[in-house]
C-alpha cells in the first residue's frame, strides 16, 4: 500500500530501498558465508573434510581427539565466536552513536569507551608491574580484561556526567567532553609509554593494535553473554531513534523519552564495546563502516539499520580476522592494522561525499 | 544423524585419511608424547634468539622448522619461516608448522596463546631468563632436551662453561686494578633509554668488569636524561650497533644532550655490538664479555 | 457510566495564565494570559522580538514558565504524560533538521509513532492521505533532505496531521495513565458526541510561522487547510504569524504580543484596527479596496510609520 511515484524511474533525490527483509537476510548470509569461510581458512591448514570430521567428532564425542579438532575447537573456533560478538558489538553501537548523535560520522570512541579500556590496560601493564612484580607472568589472563573494562565503564560514565546540564544530557557536550576525555586519555598513554620498558612497550603497542588471539573458551562465552544481551536491548531503541532523528525536540513532542533513550543508548555501548575492547584491545572503523554501509542499501530506517549494522559489523570482523590470520603466516597481523587500513580510506571517502553537509 | 554409518567405522577412516596430511605423530595427546620418545627427530620452534644459536650449534638446524624475529644468528636463521615477534605469537600460526616442541623463555607470549599451544599436545619449555651464566647453562639443556640431543647438549655444555671459566679468569687477571665506569644506552627507537640494574646490559657490564654507573638507582630502563648521564659522569659508553645506526650514525649518536659533558666524550669512547650478539645470553656469551672487555680497556686506557 | 461528565468547556481549552519567562538579562514574557480555543484558528501575532515563539514554547510544553501555567483541557501540562500529550497535540517548529536519508513517507510516518501501541486500522492510508492534504503524495519517495524549503515545511505539517489525525476518546484520556485507548475505527468526525466513550478530547496543532516558507499559493492553501481542520473537526490550531492580513483572512481570535506582554487579544478583525497596528507595528494600515475575499475579511494595504525615516534605527 506504499505509494509509489508515477513513473517508475528514479527522480532526483529518489532513493531506492531494499526491502528490510532482504537487507536482513543479506546480512544474515553474509555472516554464515564469513562463518564458514573463516572455519575453513587459518595457517593450520584443514581441508573441508577434516572440518566435517571434526564436526562429527564435535556431536558424537571423540575417545581421542584429532589435532584437526583441537586446533579448531580450541583455537580457531572460540576466535571466530569472539570476533562475531565483536563485530556486532562494534557495528551495532556504531548505529546507536550515530543515531544519537544525528551523525553519520560518529563511532562507539567517541564516548570514550576505547580510550577508556586502553588507558586502563596500559596502566596494568606499566604500574601494575610496580605493584605486582610477577604481573608479566598473569597478563593476557584475567588481571587484564577486568581493569580494561572497568576503565572504559569508568569514563564512559565520566564523559556522560559531564554531558549533563540542567537534568539533561546535552549530545554537543558529550561530544566536546568525549574529545577532551579521549585526549586526556591520551596523554596519559603517552607518558605511560615514556614510562614503560621495551617489554611493557610492546605489550601496550599489541593491546593498542587489536586481536583476536586471546580469546579463549572461557572469555568467549562471558562477552558473547554480554552482547546478546546489549544487542537486544540495544535494538529495542530502533523507533526512538527514528523518531530523534527529528531533533531531539521534536522527538520529545512526539512522546519520546529522550532523556532515556540516551542513556540506554550509552550504556548498551558502553557494556558491549567495554567488554569486546578488554578482551581484544581497539578494533576501529567497524563501528563507522557497518552502519553506513547498511544505509546505503536500505535507507536510515534503525529497524532495519541497527540490526543490518551487528551482522555486517560480525561479517567485517570475521572477514578481517581471517587475512589477518593468513597473509604473513605463520606469523598473525593485528585486528586493529587491517581494520584501519580499509577503515581510513573508507572514512576519507565518507567525509567527501558529507563535505557538502558539514 | 540417525542415518550415519557405524560412528566408530567412519570416524576411523577418516582418521585414516586425514593422517597422511600430517607430516608427524601428532595425533598423540600429550600424556602419550611425553612417555615415548618421537621415532624421528622432533621438530622445533625456538622464539628465542640465543636458544635458536644453540640449535645451530647442536648441529640440530634440520629439526628447526621456525623462528622468531629475535632469531638473527646465525645467518640462515633468517630462512626459517618467522612465527612473529616473540611477545605476540600466534597459537594457529605455531601449530601450522607441525612442532613438536617450541622452546624460548618466560618472556614469550602471550600466556593464552602458549597455553592453547600446550593443549593441542606440544611440549613447550621456557626458560626463567635471570642474567646469570646458569640462564646460559638453563638453555643449552632445554635445547637439548627438545632436540633430543641430550649428549651433544652436555658436551656443549662443558665447552662453554670451561671457556666461561677461563674469560671470567681473564677479566680478573686483565684489570689491572681499574674499574671504569659505564652505562649502556639503548636507542634502537626514536627515544634513548639507559638501564639500571636487573638487566641483561647489566649483567654484561659487570661481567666484563665495569662499573654500572646507574646501578642502585634504578632498576630495568628509564628514559635517558642529559642532567642523569652528566651526573654518571661514565667513562665509556656501551651500545648495540643496531642503537647507532638508528640514531644515524656515530656522529649523530655523540650528539645526544649530556653526552658532550661526560668523560666518555672526550675520547668518544664507545663499545657498539650486535645486539643479540651482546645481552642474547646465547652460547657467545663468552666472546660477547670478551670482547666487550677487550674494548672497553682499550678506549679508556 | 462514567459521573464525572465533563462540563464540556474546560476540554477545548489550552491556556496560558500569567506566565512569564525570563533569560539572564532579559525577560522575554510577562504575566501573559491567553486562552485558545478548540474549534477555532487563533493567531499569535507581534513584532520581533515580541515573545511570539517563547509563548508556543510554553504550549508545546518545551520551555516552563518562570511563574503562572499552561493548562490543557483543564488540567497543567505537567499532569498529561508526554505520550498522552503526543496523541493530541501535533507542533511543526519553524524549521526542522532532519538528520540522515529519510524519505518524505518515512518522516510523515514519523508522525504516527505515539499511536504505536495502539496503530488504527489504516495506518498507510492516515499516512497517505496526509501526506494528499499537503500536496506532498508526489514527493513521497524523495529524502527530504533534498527539498525546497516551502516542501519541507509542507512534509512537517502533513507529519503533524498525520500525528493527530483521528480523534482520541475521553475516557482514554482522564485520568493520565489510564491504559486502554480506542480510536474511532470508521474515522467519524463526531468530535462532541457525548456517548459512552464520553466524547473526544480536542486535538492541537502549534504551527510556528508556518507560512515562511511558502510561496504565496502554497500559504493560501496551508492556511485554508488548517482552517478547514478547526471548523470541520474541531481542532484547536494556534499559530504564530507575521502576515497581518492572513490572519486577517484565516484566524477567528489573535493575541498580539508586544515586548513580552499581551497587549490585545480577541476577534481578528475586532483587534487588528489600524490603530492597534500603527500601534504595535509601527506602521499605517489602509484598507484595501473591496474585493471578492475581504468581504468578511478586512485586509489592509501597508506603509511605513513615521519613525522609518530614519532608517532601520529606531524602534
Amino acid at each position: 500500500m506504499r505509494p509509489r511515484s508515477v513513473n517508475s524511474a528514479l527522480l532526483p533525490g529518489e532513493r531506492r530501498r531494499w526491502p528490510a527483509r532482504a537487507v536482513l537476510g543479506l546480512g544474515v548470509l553474509l555472516l554464515a558465508l564469513s562463518f564458514l569461510v573463516a572455519s575453513a581458512r587459518g595457517s593450520y591448514v584443514i581441508s573441508p573434510l577434516q572440518l566435517w570430521a571434526v564436526l562429527m567428532d564435535a556431536l558424537g564425542g571423540a575417545a581421542q581427539p584429532s589435532p584437526e579438532h583441537l586446533v579448531f575447537m580450541n583455537i580457531r573456533l572460540p576466535r571466530l565466536l569472539m570476533g562475531m560478538a565483536a563485530g556486532a558489538a562494534l557495528g551495532l553501537s556504531g548505529a546507536l552513536m550515530q543515531g544519537l548523535f544525528r551523525n553519520p560520522l560518529a563511532d562507539p570512541g567517541l564516548i570514550g569507551v576505547s580510550s577508556g579500556a586502553a588507558l586502563a590496560a596500559g596502566t596494568t601493564i606499566v604500574l601494575g608491574s610496580l605493584w605486582f612484580p610477577e604481573m608479566p607472568r598473569t597478563l593476557g589472563s584475567w588481571t587484564l580484561v577486568l581493569t580494561a573494562f572497568t576503565g572504559s565503564l569508568v569514563v564512559t560514565l565520566l564523559v556522560y556526567a559531564l554531558s549533563q546540564q540542567d537534568g539533561a544530557t546535552r549530545v554537543g557536550l558529550m561530544l566536546l567532553a568525549g574529545i577532551a576525555i579521549n585526549a586526556l586519555a591520551g596523554a596519559g598513554l603517552g607518558f605511560l609509554t615514556f614510562l614503560a620498558t621495551d617489554e611493557q612497550l610492546r605489550n601496550i603497542q599489541f593491546w593498542l593494535l587489536g586481536s583476536l588471539g586471546g580469546a579463549r573458551w572461557s572469555a568467549v562465552v562471558l562477552v558473547f553473554s554480554i552482547v546478546a544481551v546489549a544487542v537486544a536491548a540495544g535494538l529495542t531503541l530502533a523507533k526512538p531513534l527514528n523518531a530523534i532523528a527529528l531533533g531531539e525536540a521534536q522527538a520529545a513532542l512526539l512522546g519520546v523519552p529522550v532523556e532515556n533513550v540516551k542513556r540506554f543508548a550509552v550504556l548498551v555501548t558502553a557494556l558491549a564495546v567495554g567488554a569486546v575492547t578488554a578482551t581484544t584491545g581497539i578494533i576501529g572503523f567497524i563501528g563507522l563502516m557497518a552502519p553506513h554501509c547498511v544505509r546505503l542499501v536500505a535507507g536510515p530506517d534503525h529497524r532495519v539499520v541497527l540490526p543490518g549494522s551487528a551482522l555486517l559489523g560480525a561479517a567485517l570482523v570475521l572477514a578481517a580476522d581471517s587475512v589477518a590470520r593468513t597473509i604473513v603466516q605463520p606469523a598473525e597481523l593485528p585486528l586493529g592494522v587491517l581494520t584501519a587500513f580499509v577503515g581510513v580510506p573508507f572514512f576519507l571517502l565518507l567525509l567527501r561525499h558529507f563535505r557538502s553537509r558539514l | 544423524m540417525t542415518t550415519m554409518p557405524s560412528p566408530l567405522n567412519r570416524r576411523d577412516t577418516l582418521r585414516l585419511f586425514s593422517l597422511p596430511a600430517l607430516s608427524g605423530v601428532l595425533g598423540l595427546p600429550a600424556t602419550a608424547a611425553l612417555a615415548q620418545a618421537p621415532a624421528r627427530p622432533p621438530r622445533i620452534v625456538s622464539v628465542n634468539g640465543a636458544m635458536t644459536e644453540i640449535v645451530y650449534a647442536l648441529g640440530a638446524e634440520k629439526q628447526l622448522v621456525g623462528t622468531d624475529t629475535t632469531s638473527l644468528f646465525p645467518a640462515a636463521a633468517l630462512q626459517t619461516a618467522k612465527v612473529g615477534y616473540m611477545r605476540q605469537l600466534s597459537a594457529e600460526g605455531l601449530l601450522s608448522l607441525k612442532p613438536d616442541a617450541v622452546i624460548g623463555t618466560t618472556e614469550a607470549g602471550p600466556g593464552v596463546v602458549m597455553d592453547q599451544v600446550r593443549s593441542a599436545g606440544v611440549k613447550v619449555e621456557l626458560v626463567e631468563a635471570d642474567h646469570s651464566w646458569g640462564e646460559v647453562q638453563r638453555k643449552v639443556a632445554a635445547v637439548g632436551r627438545a632436540t633430543s640431543r641430550v649428549a651433544q647438549a652436555n658436551a656443549l655444555q662443558a665447552k662453554l662453561d670451561a671457556e666461561w671459566a677461563g674469560v671470567l679468569a681473564a677479566v680478573a687477571a686483565s684489570k689491572g686494578g681499574r674499574k671504569p665506569r659505564a652505562i649502556f644506552i639503548l636507542s634502537h627507537s626514536s627515544s634513548a633509554q639507559v638501564s639500571g640494574d636487573k638487566t641483561a646490559a647489566h649483567a654484561m657490564m659487570v661481567f666484563a668488569g665495569l662499573q654500572n654507573a646507574l646501578a642502585g638507582s634504578f632498576s630495568a630502563y628509564r628514559p635517558m636524561t642529559a642532567e642523569s648521564i652528566v651526573t654518571a659522569a661514565p667513562d665509556v659508553i656501551v651500545t648495540t650497533v643496531q642503537g647507532i645506526e638508528a640514531s644515524g650514525g656515530l656522529e649523530k649518536f655523540w650528539a645526544r644532550p649530556g653526552l658532550e659533558m661526560t668523560p666518555a666524550y672526550r675520547r668518544r669512547a664507545v663499545v657498539a655490538l650486535d645486539a643479540l650478539y651482546l645481552i642474547g645470553f646465547g652460547p657467545r656469551l663468552p666472546q660477547a664479555v670478551t670482547e666487550l672487555h677487550q674494548a672497553a680497556w682499550k678506549v679508556t686506557a | 457510566m462514567n459521573a464525572r461528565q465533563f462540563t464540556g468547556f474546560a476540554d477545548g481549552l489550552l491556556e496560558a495564565i500569567g506566565v512569564g519567562v525570563e533569560v539572564p538579562g532579559k525577560t522575554l514574557l510577562r504575566d501573559a494570559s491567553a486562552c485558545f480555543m478548540a474549534g477555532q484558528v487563533t493567531a499569535i501575532l507581534g513584532p520581533n522580538g515580541a515573545g511570539k515563539s517563547t509563548l508556543l514554547s510554553l504550549l508545546t510544553g518545551q520551555r516552563a514558565p518562570a511563574n503562572g501555567m499552561v493548562r490543557l483541557a483543564g488540567q497543567p501540562l505537567a499532569a498529561h504524560t508526554p505520550g498522552d500529550l503526543a496523541r493530541v497535540r501535533a507542533c511543526v517548529a519553524q524549521e526542522t533538521q532532519v538528520a540522515f536519508d529519510f524519505t518524505v513517507q518515512e518522516v510523515v510516518e514519523l508522525g504516527r509513532y505515539p499511536h504505536r501501541r495502539h496503530p488504527s486500522p489504516q495506518e498507510s492510508g492516515i499516512v497517505l492521505q496526509a501526506m494528499q492534504a499537503t500536496a506532498v503524495d508526489h514527493l513521497a519517495q524523495r529524502a527530504l533532505n533534498t527539498l525546497s524549503g516551502g516542501e519541507k515545511a509542507r512534509v512537517h505539517l502533513a507529519r503533524a496531521l498525520a500525528q493527530v489525525w483521528e480523534p482520541v476518546w475521553r475516557k482514554a484520556f482522564f485520568p493520565p495513565g489510564r491504559p486502554k485507548e480506542k480510536t474511532d475505527p470508521s474515522g467519524g468526525r463526531e468530535p462532541h458526541e457525548v456517548g459512552e466513550r464520553g466524547g473526544s478530547i480536542s486535538r492541537w496543532l502549534l504551527l510556528d510561522e508556518p507560512t515562511a516558507a511558502l510561496d504565496l499559493q502554497h500559504q493560501h492553501r496551508m492556511l485554508q487547510l488548517v482552517r478547514d481542520w478547526a471548523v470541520g473537526q474541531g481542532v484547536g490550531v494556534v499559530a504564530v504569524l507575521h502576515d497581518l492580513n492572513l490572519a486577517l483572512r484565516y484566524s477567528d481570535r489573535c493575541v498580539v504580543l508586544r515586548d513580552g506582554q499581551v497587549v490585545a487579544s480577541g476577534a481578528s478583525d475586532q483587534v487588528l484596527t489600524p490603530a492597534c497596528i500603527e500601534e504595535v507595528w509601527g506602521v499605517r494600515a489602509h484598507a484595501a479596496p473591496a474585493g471578492e475575499g475581504t468581504q468578511r475579511r478586512p485586509q489592509y494595504v501597508f506603509e511605513p510609520g513615521e519613525g522609518d525615516s530614519r532608517g532601520f534605527a529606531g524602534d
